[in-house]
Formats: C-alpha cells, structure tokens, sequence
C-alpha cells in the first residue's frame, strides 16, 4: 500500500500557513490569559469541607472588600481558586484567616504570590527559551542533514508551537510556566518525527536518486515511516490520557497542551515539513540552473 | 564476534542494573554504608508542602551607604593630618574638594597609603579628589553584603528548627529560601523578613508627641494619603518626611513605635522625633546577647566594633539622661534612657513586667540588635506556599497516572508485536528503572512536571524500539535473514535515534538554563530519561534479542 502524501500538498502548505497567519494575528490581537507567573499577583487555593456556592464566596468577597479578587472552582474536590491582583501580601495573609474563620475546615492548600518583577522576568526568559531552542535546532540540523531541511523543520516548529498558543488563546486557557515546558516538549516531539522521516528521506535519497523525483523520493520515505509516526503516536497519547483522565492540577494542564502538541505534531512532520522540503529542494535546482 | 560480544553486553547491562539498584536503594532502605548510595531523590516543595521565598537585596543602597561612611571617615582622617576639606560628596564616587589646593599630592600620597587596599584615586585635577573602590573590591563587597543577608536568614531558620532547608544566592542580587514541609509559613516568612536596617537615634525632644500628631494630621490631610493607602510602611514614613521637612527642625525625622503587630502598625501609632545624623548604625555593632541583671532580671548585652566605639562614646557622653531609640527598618523597637556615658559596650533594661515577657522582649530585642548588624533591606519577590495535603494528592494521583501509561504501553506492544514487544517491554521496564535511579544518584528533586516528564519519557522512550524494530520487519520482508535483519534493524535506525534525542536534549538544556524550579525539574527528568532510553533501545534490547535468536533460535 503507497499513499501519495504530497497530491494534495500545496492544499495543505496553504491551510497550514494561513492557519499560523491567523494563530499570529489571534497571538498579536487577543493575546492570552497570563497565570500569575507571567502577569505577577496572588493565587489562593482552598479546599472546603463543605463546598459553599461560588456566589456565596463572591458575595463574601465583596463584603470585605476583595471585590477584585476572582473565583473559580478548581479540579472535582471542593476546591477553588482565588486570584488577585493585589500587592500587599499581608491583605492575602488576612484574608486566608478570614475565610478560615468564616468557613470552619477551610484548608488553605497553596498561596502563591508573584511580583510583577519576576513574572515579567519569566516572560522574558521564556521567550528566550523558545527562540534559543529554534536557533540551535535549525543549526543543529543544518549541520547533519541540509540546508534545505532545517529551515523547513524550523518553520514546522514554529507552526506547532504558534498553533498550540493559539489554541489557548482562543479558548481563553490559562498560560503559565508549565505551559511554556510543555510547549517545548511538544517541540522536542513534533522535531522527533520530522527528524525520524528526513532520516529516510537521507537515506532514500542515496538509494534512488537515479530513478526517482526528489519529490517521489519524499513520498516513498513518508510511507516507509508510516507505521512508526502512528504508533509512536499512539503509545505517547496513551501516556497523555492516562495523565488527563487521572489527575488534576498542574499535571492536567500539562497533558492537554501535550495532547494537542502530538496531533498537531504528527500531521505537520507529514504535511508541512516534507512539502516544505521538496520546495526548497526544487527552488534551489531552479536557482542552480539559472 | 557476534557471540562473543554479546557475553560483553550482558555483563554491561548486568552492570548498569546493578549500579541503579545501588543507587536506588536509599529510596526503600534506611540504612548507611558503602552499600547504598548516599543521593537520594527528593521531593520538590511542589509535593512535599513548604514555603519557598524568593527576596530581592537592595545591594545597590547598601553599597552607597558604606561609601558614604567611608568618604566621612576620609574626611576625618584628611583633618587629623591637617588637610583641610572644603567641600566632600558622592556622587557615584566619593568627591572630596580641599582647601589649599597644593596639597593635593600629599592629599593623595596619604589617601593611597592609609587607604590604598580599598579606594583608588580616579582623578586628582581640578582640585578634587575622585575616589571608587577598585573593582574587586566592589565586587567582594557585593558578595559580602548577600552572604551576610543569606548567613542571616539562615540563623533566624535554624531558630525556627526547620530541616533541610535551602538558602541560597539567586543571581548577584537575589536570595531563594526554600522551607520544605514547614506549616506555620506565615511565622516564618514574618521571621525571615524581619532581617533589615537597624540604627540608633537619639530621641529629639525639640517638639512634643501632640505637635508631632499635629504635624502629621496636617500633611495627610493636605496630601491625601494615609498609611494604608500607601505601598508599605517604609513608603509611607518617607512621604510624611518629605512633606513636613519644612516643618521639623532640621536633621530630624519622623518614626513611630510599633507595638505589637510589626506588619499593619495597627496597635501603636505613636510618633517620635529622631536626630538623623547620631551615626550609629547596626552594622558598627559587633554582638548582642540576653543576660541577667544583678535581680536575675533579663536584659541585653551588647558591644561595638572598633568603628562604632568612638561616635557611641561621644554619643553617651554628651546626651546623659536622653534616649536613644533602635530603630529596625525604620520603625522604633524600643527607646531606652541613656544612664552613663559608655565606651564599647553597654546593656539595655526592660521595664518592668511579667518576667517571661521581659524575657521575650529582651530576645526580641537582642535579635534585632544582631540583625542590625547587616544593613540591608530585603524585598519579597515571589512567594510560593503548598499545603502539606495537597502535594500527597497530586503524587497519589500522578503515580497511579504513571502505572496505568505504563501498563496500557507494555500491553500494546506485546499485542502487537508478540516477542519484540516482549523485548520492548523490558527494556521499557529497565528503562524506568534506570530513570529512577540516574535521577537519584545525583539527588535530585523531583517536582510535579518531573513527574510529567516521567510520564512522558515512557511513552516517547518505545519510540526508539519502535523505529528499531519497524525497520527491522521492513528487512525481513525483503528477504534477509533474522541475523541481518537485526543488524541492519539497528544500525540504519541508529542515526534517526540519535539526532532525534540529541535535538531534544538541546531543548531539554535551554529549559535547564533559563527554567526555574519545576520547569528545571521537567528538563531534568526529560533529559536523563533520553539517555536512559537511548541506552535501553539501542543497547539492552539488542543484547537481549540476540540471545533469543542465537540461544533460544527464535523465529521473529
């Protein structure tokens, strides 16, 4: 059985490209739903004995002027969250007090307070990261394959990582730090594919480049790693459900970005960076020629 | 050669396994010896509950004021040897203008002698004199002023009684205090923040508490603000100065007494009168200590350094019968009466009282006292509390997580590839093993994105087998025999597996350098797990593969 993935690859290097246009454009625009470590403020965790209504709590917030301060419910296990943009962390110490004393149990589970500084500091940092990754991924692989691969599967990690902060800031999700090593370990496994698939194209280049189009070529190799791109994909998602269904928290969080890193990645490795790569390697004949 | 090799490779894995059960070991057994390895994995303040602090240092204003003390004690020093001074003050550098400018060159003859090891003269044209520490010098004091802030901190910790914790330097103008699994997190952190600027002040008697209450009503009402509509107590004493400089008589200042709650000033509100220029500041003194009076009454001890010896015994000696009030970050601890003019050493009585309370406040006291001696101001940057629950329920959680990914893995691979997957599933399983342990041996912490990382290592870890054998099926479909199927399996899958892991662990040490805590934990165990995993893959299921085909002649 032989797939002939790049038929329709022009479709889908437009959709892809055209789609992190308008993950940009939502980036630029909308922008995201900063956790406190990037934006800087305090987080309450608290867990109830018996969980009051979330009005109840917001009223109760008003009512000793905390009117600012933002509730949600948190995971199944009576738990919520409190944010506040508040400076004074001794107003967040009195508060913790007060509702312990208002709602007799409350266990006041985590407290997590960050200054503007370091959260802006953390951006910083975390933008870095991702630009380093890139820049030394893309000479990484210049230097073991070609400079017609790495631009390629730099702008395919570019294309996932940008569609996954989309994602989040179309659906409002929260970014914080863990958001960020998740992003990179989507980067770290969406590289592995395409790495995986360039390596037959290398290889195959070698073999068949008497007979065969670079273009062929490329598709003989998609369909030779075929099977392993799917079930790598399936033993890895397998580990992400059972992270998703299981937990709560931080560790939840984690596997949702990761579990749409990996879609997002298995397609990109067969549908943008072998495309892109065939392109190069013909812009690059067409310029030999001239 | 290929039998003989494998006998190799079994004694190699044999090894590796045997080193990660000695590093593993700690975990399970409480025991010390050459027998277990001494690291051992520990949990991150993310599972195990704490408190984790972050605090900034003002380096830079504790830097400026040692300079400032300097240039004054130059001063002095230029009129001992008669050189008149016209003129001294800083500005980045210290500035000293003389009078009869052909002193100059002797001027600085007597500077670079006298104090040559810790200034250099910059510029001596145009009759000043420039002077700046010599870059090392800045350098060493820098560091001098965190490691006295982090020394401080940790003697206050050690009084708190909590174990293991972490105090260290974040950069040149950071400390990290981390406080595993302690519950009262508030007490400590209002601990460790006492540490800050302590000065003695004589008491200015020039006007009374109700003109100072006046003056006070006044420039709130004029200005607009009020102790609790300001950023902090320390923001709020520095307008109310500034605003009635006018007002006070000059070289004084405005401070208030706190009596009971240090933080919200909310129990005394009582404003004294300070003289700003008595010179004594908590860093001249060398000790201070609770002792006994001759009732068996509790009181404090202290003692100058050689600096401080002369302004405090000018101080004591003019000023008999006045008080001098210690004043910790610009809040007045307490006030004593000055009895008797001192030399280096003096001692403070508490009134009278409950004699456990007077014990408390002579401690209280005494401890300020001591932190005085590091003038500096720390700031909360980041602060991070974990309930002692809530991190056992993520553990609960993530662990069951962990087993149920890596049985679904294990199952899988041995429904679809029967013998290999059998492979597979023990290489995965040592694979884990050795994770584990390679994290332990060097003692590091896991966190709860380590814990993810874990997860995540497992199911990208079958990756490489799966590489391996997917090529390995391709050449016996074209033919070759099970030996060459193998050896071309993995060989041809050697660079793909390589260059993947290598690109990964390039992302994994960007996370190590620019992460912090948990995000450095993840990059950690991704990392090892690369390793790890590489190792299983291409080596262990190899040996192991070989054997079942050369041994057991199995059929793939």
């Amino acid at each position: 059985m032989k797939i002939n993935f790049l038929k329709y690859s022009s479709f889908f290097l437009i959709v892809s490209g055209l789609l992190t246009l308008a993950g940009l454009a939502l980036i630029f625009t909308k922008g995201f739903r900063y956790g406190i470590d990037f934006a800087g403020g305090n987080e309450i965790q608290i867990q109830f004995q018996e969980m009051p209504s979330l009005d109840e709590i917001r009223t109760f917030l008003t009512e000793e002027n905390y009117g600012n301060a933002r509730v949600q419910s948190f995971g199944q296990d009576q738990e919520i969250l409190i944010r506040m943009e508040e400076s004074k962390l001794e107003k967040v110490t009195e508060l913790t007090a007060k509702i312990k004393e208002r709602w007799a149990g409350a266990e006041i589970r985590r407290v997590d307070s960050v200054g503007p500084q370091i959260g802006s500091e953390l951006k910083r940092n975390g933008i870095l990261a991702v630009c380093y990754s890139l820049l030394l991924i893309l000479i990484y692989l210049g230097l073991r394959f070609d400079y017609n691969y790495a631009p390629s599967a730099v702008f395919c990690l570019f294309h996932d990582s940008i569609l996954t902060m989309a994602i989040f800031s179309f659906f409002d999700r929260e970014v914080n730090v863990q958001t960020l090593a998740a992003v990179l370990a989507i980067i770290g496994y969406s590289l592995n594919d395409t790495i995986v698939t360039f390596d037959r194209i290398r290889e195959n280049v070698a073999l068949y480049s008497r007979k065969e189009s670079f273009a062929q070529i490329c598709n003989r190799s998609l369909n030779d790693v075929l099977s392993r791109t799917l079930l790598t994909s399936i033993t890895t998602m397998m580990a992400v459900l059972a992270m998703w269904f299981l937990t709560s928290g931080v560790i939840k969080d984690f596997a949702f970005t990761l579990g749409i890193g990996v879609v997002i990645g298995t397609y990109s490795s067969i549908y943008v960076a072998t495309p892109l790569t065939v392109r190069f390697q013909l812009l690059k004949s067409v310029v030999k020629g001239h | 050669m290929f039998i003989e090799s494998n006998k190799w490779r079994w004694s190699i894995v044999l090894g590796a396994v045997l080193l990660s059960v000695w590093w593993m070991a700690p975990q399970f057994i409480d025991h010390k010896g050459w027998w277990v390895s001494k690291e051992k994995l520990v949990y991150g303040l993310d599972i195990q509950g704490g408190l984790h602090l972050v605090l900034g240092v003002n380096v830079d204003d504790v830097l400026e004021q040692k300079l400032d003390r300097s240039k004054n004690a130059i001063v002095e020093f230029l009129n001992e040897e008669n050189i008149e001074v016209e003129e001294h003050f800083l500005k980045n550098h210290i500035f000293i203008k003389l009078k009869d400018l052909s002193q100059i060159p002797q001027a600085v003859q007597k500077v670079e002698d006298q104090y040559g090891s810790l200034f250099q003269v910059l510029d001596s044209s145009g009759g000043q004199l420039e002077l700046a520490y010599s870059q090392l010098q800045e350098e060493n004091i820098r560091k001098e002023i965190i490691d006295q802030s982090i020394e401080v901190i940790r003697n206050r910790i050690d009084e708190f009684g909590v174990s293991e914790p972490v105090i260290t330097a974040q950069g040149g103008k950071r400390i990290l205090v981390q406080l595993p699994g302690i519950k009262e997190a508030e007490r400590a952190r209002e601990l460790i923040q006492k540490t800050a600027h302590l000065e003695l002040s004589l008491v200015s008697e020039e006007l009374s508490v109700e003109e100072l209450l006046e003056l006070i009503a006044s420039a709130e009402a004029e200005g607009q603000y009020s102790l609790q509509s300001e950023q902090s107590y320390r923001a709020y004493v520095q307008k109310l100065n500034r605003d009635l400089k006018a007002k006070l008589p000059p070289r004084t200042a405005i401070a208030f007494i706190k009596d009971e709650s240090a933080r919200t000033l909310s129990a005394g509100r009582s404003p004294m009168l300070l003289e700003t220029d008595t010179g004594l500041t908590g860093d001249m003194l060398e000790d201070a200590s609770v002792g006994v009076g001759q009732f068996g009454e509790p009181l404090v001890n202290f003692r100058f350094g050689l600096e401080g010896r002369k302004i405090f015994s000018a101080v004591t000696a003019e000023n008999i019968g006045r008080r001098i009030a210690i004043v910790l970050d610009g809040v007045i601890k307490t006030a004593p009466e000055i009895k008797d003019h001192l030399t280096d050493r003096g001692q403070i009585t508490l009134g009278s009282g409950d004699r456990t309370q007077m014990l408390e406040e002579a401690q209280m006291v005494s401890t300020t006292l001591r932190a005085g001696a590091l003038p500096t101001n720390l700031e909360q940057l980041e602060e991070r509390t974990v309930g002692p629950t809530l991190g056992r329920d993520y553990v609960a959680k993530g662990r069951l997580s962990a087993i149920v990914a890596i049985c679904f893995v294990l199952i899988f691979l041995l429904l679809y590839y029967r013998w290999l997957g059998l492979v597979a599933d023990i290489a995965l399983s040592l694979n884990i093993m050795f994770l584990i342990s390679c994290l332990a041996s060097f003692g590091a912490t896991l966190t709860l994105p380590g814990i993810a990382g874990i997860i995540l290592t497992v199911g990208m870890a079958v990756d490489a087998n799966i590489i391996i054998f997917e090529r390995l099926k391709e050449e016996l479909r074209k033919g070759s025999s099970v030996k060459l199927a193998i050896n071309e399996g993995f060989s041809r899958a050697f660079s793909a597996i390589l260059d993947a892991n290598i690109t990964t662990g390039i992302v994994c040490l960007i996370l190590m350098y620019f992460g912090t805590g948990p995000i450095r934990g993840f990059a950690v165990t991704l990392f090892c797990g690369i390793i790890t995993s590489v190792f299983t893959a291409i080596f262990v299921s190899r040996t192991i593969l070989n054997s079942l085909v050369l041994h057991f002649k199995l059929k793939l």
